[in-house]
């Protein structure tokens, strides 16, 4: 099967500004690409460069099996509107407003995809609520009904976890973890280790103008966290030796 | 009361002047949910004086005729939004200082140019409008922009719900996302040249802005936000015409923004999302509901 996206000796930055260089990297169907890097390595600039929302400075992109009319997305919060006056079966409707036209209402087939979607996320309870009067995790099990509703070939999260609980957490990997059982490409940010070694099958820690990546427990070493920036070497030390001891539970 | 509706009945400017505003209010009450929630109430009232240099020039070459202020005001209004973008693009201004400092200028310059041209209108009924002054081609105006505006609507109201309330989300589906924006603001230019003779350059924007900022606090969904806002809008514009009937002196861009102002006031005490109401945070009780639906789910 042919990869997804395939990315040959990239380079990425701004005029004036590398972030990194010389990456080529296929991300293939059926597996998660977990996105690590200090703030400003470039995490965010990689998903809208995936998006076609960023242009790289060197190097090729391409969509061997021709690129998906979808591609699922979830943003960053920062910019988000809370107060819009939308309720939540709505808000994650627009994951299907694509095939839609101006002024086509959902049929009856549509809105069954809906109220599942709502349901796998855990937010069926809340389909009528405007979102205003939702929390940060209910909002983003909103957002995620939304992705999954996009039935998209590949998946595009950026710090999904940011302003979630545990429990959100827990909810949310699961939905990831299906997504990669079903064979999609998911690509998702994150800051936090411990989500990345037990739910991510591959890993791209961008740092130190590099970019390095393989499955996660060859790219994820303490040497090149260290070497990248991402950790100190007394975090490496301290968080590596933890891991060694209780393989299940390693934490930040 | 009935003898006051016969007796307003009875003049033709009356008349047109119930008939022009009723069509108005259905064709500025989207554009102003949509300020609104663009948070680009302010940028609304900025656009209003800024094409007032356009509507006097155009008035002082060709006569105050539906061409010159179309023309005029179109030019005026382009020329500030793509000057602002350029500014806040290219230095070190943030767009609400550039339009800022566009506009100013602009509302100066018109009103010095206006006066030294030694006008025939009175300068009040250029600021606040005048309902004695709505001819047919006024009519056609305001009718040709409703339509417009209620059918780019019907196109635009999907992408700019979207570009709205998630932008970041809007610019990765779709490859043209400056379109929405800048087709909005075009009708946005329309409107306020629309508006103009009934409610002059200074008040134009109130009608957009006060009833979609009342029924702010009514609506959950965007459906009731533009339905209410209409309701509101119209409201206000009869009301306002009758008061500015009543009191012969008034002109009647305050009167109709004045009551519009009212609703905004009794709807921001009593609204469910105002002072009155519970805002915001949900309660703990419906919290719970998520976490006993995800214990149930995964139990299951």
């Amino acid at each position: 099967m042919p990869p997804v996206v395939q990315i040959r000796n990239l380079t990425l930055g701004y005029p004036g500004l590398v972030l990194f260089r010389q990456l080529s990297i296929d991300i293939e169907a059926g597996t998660t690409l977990a996105v690590l890097g200090a703030n400003g390595a470039g995490k965010s600039t990689f998903v809208k460069m995936l998006l076609g929302l960023k242009s790289p400075l060197m190097g090729d992109m391409s969509w061997p099996g021709g690129r998906p009319k979808e591609i699922g997305y979830l943003a960053q919060m920062t910019e988000f509107d809370r107060r819009f006056p939308i309720r939540v079966r709505d808000l994650a409707a627009m994951g299907a407003w694509r095939g839609l036209g101006f002024w086509n209402r959902l049929d009856r087939a549509g809105r069954n995809r809906v109220a599942a979607a709502l349901n796998d996320a855990g937010v069926a309870d809340l389909a009528d609520r405007p979102i205003h009067t939702l929390s940060g995790g209910q909002l983003q099990r909103t957002l995620f009904a939304r992705v999954i509703l996009q039935d998209a070939p590949l998946i595009l999260l950026d710090e999904p976890f940011a302003a979630v609980d545990q429990n959100t957490e827990t909810h949310l990997l699961a939905i990831i973890r299906r997504w990669r059982d079903e064979g999609r490409a998911v690509v998702l940010v994150v800051h936090d280790l411990s989500s990345v070694l037990d739910h991510c099958s591959h890993a791209l820690l961008l740092g130190g103008q590099r970019a390095t990546h393989g499955p996660v427990e060859d790219a994820l070493t303490p040497d090149s966290l260290v070497a990248q920036g991402y950790l100190s070497e007394s975090q490496a030390t301290w968080m590596f030796r933890e891991k060694a001891r209780t393989p299940e539970s390693a934490n930040v | 009361m009935f003898e006051l509706i016969s007796e307003m009945w009875s003049f033709a400017f009356m008349r047109r002047a119930f008939v022009v505003t009723t069509v108005l209010s259905a064709s500025v009450a989207p554009i102003g949910a949509f300020l609104v929630l663009r948070g680009l109430s302010l940028a609304g009232e900025a656009m209003a004086h800024a094409i007032t240099p356009g509507i006097v020039i155009g008035f002082v070459i060709a006569g105050l005729s539906v061409t010159s202020l179309l023309v005029g005001g179109l030019i005026a209004g382009i020329g500030v939004a793509v000057l602002t973008a350029l500014l806040a693009r290219k230095t070190i201004l943030r767009s609400d200082a550039s339009l800022a400092s566009l506009y100013l200028i602009a509302l100066a310059a018109g009103i010095f140019i206006l006066s030294a041209a030694g006008s025939a209108v009175p300068l009040k009924s250029f600021l606040f409008g005048s309902i004695l002054g709505i001819g047919d081609p006024s009519l056609l105006l305001v009718g040709g922009v409703a339509t417009l505006t209620l059918v780019s609507f019907a196109v635009l109201l999907r992408p700019l719900i979207i570009s709205t309330c998630d932008p970041v989300f809007f610019e990765s589906q779709t490859r043209r996302p400056w379109l929405v924006e800048q087709g909005f603001m075009l009708l946005l230019v329309l409107n306020l040249l629309a508006a103009f003779k009934t409610l002059g350059t200074l008040m134009a924007v109130g009608l957009m802005i006060l009833p979609a900022t009342a029924a702010r606090y009514w609506a959950s969904t965007i459906t009731v936000q533009l339905v209410l806002g209409f309701v509101f809008a119209v409201l206000s514009c009869w009301i306002g015409l009758t008061l500015s009937f009543l009191f012969p002196e008034t002109p009647s861009g305050p009167s109709i923004v004045l009551v519009a102002g009212g609703f905004f006031l009794i709807s921001a005490l009593i609204g469910p999302l105002g002072f009155g109401g519970r805002l915001r945070k949900a309660s703990d009780a419906e919290n719970t509901t998520v976490a006993r639906t995800y214990t149930k789910e995964r139990t299951e």
